[in-house]
């Protein structure tokens, strides 16, 4: 190879070097931008799921009739879609949810998912009176947003509360809660720890988990 | 004239002996049979748990549904500014030590003047603008590591540090010291059962929740105490506790959710 022919292939290569140098100097500020709308619109997807949710609550305490059976129906469609319980499932079982077997699984989803539904149509009258203020929402890694806000009683019976939603944002898919904080103590870490209680006592059977929630369900 | 009264030396003298009895009676669980590593007197907390909920059963409940059903409002929140003014000078003394000048000052004003009402009415704009301190906080402060976790006949669930830090509260608290008439000595002889009472009240429907509506009373109660603990150190100072926080596990879980 000629001393020209090398010195070209050197300046090709430095000419590409430099292409791509100045196209990634070009993408970096269009990265940049990205990163701040990504976190803007994790916040309103955050933001919109709760509002959402909160006017269907007020919506169903409105029409409330007293039947249970409507009331478990509203309940079970208003946590269908603005919760994610598969991952409220996986969360809960903790390390154990990999040792599970897939009927072991399915039956624990089927089974919290009873249990989170009994348990809100149980305390829905609860509910009633109360006002949700949104106070500020925070993003929390690149797939969660929390938002803080205040319960507040319009009667001023009860003492104000501090409420936060854990919500999931993923890029693809619609936004929905995770978990519920109130006064600083997150619902779904509680019930984790309660649960791998549960199962280290019973010898890390996962199945001990779910007949423990069963019998609770069925206890008066 | 303000003098050592015989009854607040006799408690204060007692506290420590039978916190350190406490701690030598606790016996360690197998590694197998921890729920949690952070309780190693798991078995022994169990027992003590068990005591706790049957005072509860057969004394508190039934006083604090009856405190609820018979004391008005009015009442209760004079009780209840009670038994917070009784708590500031703890939080003044705790406050100076960790450097929080600011809420030392603001909680020794809002002792003294509401010492015109005895707590029982406050007089001041902002009630809530104290930061209620302890010496487990000031522990905390000072980067003493948390230690294991104690359930305490009566008193509840600790850590060994805030335990620590609750000896040394009623042990530093000059409220403990004074003696200025019969009217006070009666309030701070009735103020321990009485403000169980009302706590066990202004928590009725959630305590109830944990005790009647949970699968492990026991491992709720500990979670529910080590969150909240956590919440209040982080807070005011501004140092992580030994356990996660609920932001890290909940981060871990999505980075690999399967």
């Amino acid at each position: 190879m000629t001393r020209k022919s090398q010195i070209g292939i050197l300046t090709a290569d430095l000419r590409a070097w430099i292409r791509s140098g100045f196209v990634c100097l070009c993408l970096l500020p269009l990265f940049l931008t990205t990163l701040p709308a990504r976190a803007s619109d994790q916040i309103t997807a955050a933001n919109n799921v709760i509002t959402s949710m909160i006017s269907e609550v007020e919506t169903y305490l409105e029409t409330d009739p007293g039947d249970i059976e409507k009331r478990t129906e509203n309940i079970t469609k208003l946590l269908d879609t603005h919760f994610d319980l598969p991952a409220i499932a996986r969360f809960s079982a903790g390390p154990y949810w990999r040792a599970a077997n897939e009927q072991e699984r399915v039956d624990y989803v089927q089974t919290m998912r009873d249990v989170v539904v009994d348990t809100v149509v149980r305390n829905f009258d609860q509910l009633s009176g109360l006002r949700f203020t949104t106070i500020d929402s925070q993003v929390k890694g690149d797939k969660m947003v929390l938002v803080r806000g205040t319960f507040n009683d319009s009667t001023g019976k009860r003492p104000p509360v501090s409420v936060g939603w854990r919500v999931i944002t993923p890029a693809m898919a619609p936004a929905k809660v995770l978990d519920v904080e109130i006064e600083n103590i997150s619902m779904l870490v509680t019930q984790k720890q309660e649960n791998i209680t549960i199962i280290r006592q019973n010898e890390g059977r996962f199945s001990a988990l779910i007949e423990a929630m069963r019998k609770r369900q069925q206890a008066p | 004239m303000f003098a050592l009264s015989k009854c607040s030396l006799n408690r204060i003298s007692v506290a420590p002996f039978a916190a350190i009895l406490l701690l030598a009676a606790c016996s360690s669980v197998p590694d197998a049979e921890k729920t949690d590593a952070r309780d190693p007197y798991e078995g022994s907390n169990r027992k003590a748990f068990a005591f706790n909920m049957g005072l509860d059963t057969h004394i508190l409940e039934p006083a604090a549904n009856g405190y609820r059903n018979v004391m008005p409002p009015v009442g209760r929140r004079a009780i209840d500014s009670h038994i917070d003014w009784t708590g500031l000078p703890a939080t003044t003394f705790n406050s100076t030590l960790q450097g929080r000048f600011e809420n030392a000052g603001l909680s020794a004003v809002h002792f003294i003047v509401n010492s015109l009402t005895l707590g029982l009415v406050d007089l001041t704009e902002d009630p809530k603008a104290v930061k209620s301190q302890d010496f487990g906080q000031t522990l905390a402060s000072f980067d003493v590591p948390e230690g294991n976790y104690l359930m305490v006949p009566v008193l509840g669930p600790n850590t060994s540090r805030s335990l620590t830090g609750r000896v040394v509260d009623s042990v530093t608290n000059p409220m403990a010291f004074l003696k200025a008439g019969d009217a006070i000595q009666t309030l701070q002889t009735l103020r321990p059962p009485v403000a169980a009472v009302s706590t066990r009240a202004n928590l009725f429907k959630a305590f109830n929740d944990v005790k009647y509506n949970s699968l492990d009373p026991y491992s709720r109660t500990r979670s529910l105490y080590y969150q909240r603990r956590a919440a209040r150190i982080n807070a005011m100072v501004g140092k992580p506790t030994n356990n996660r926080t609920a932001d890290d596990q909940f981060e871990s879980f999505l980075e690999d959710p399967k």
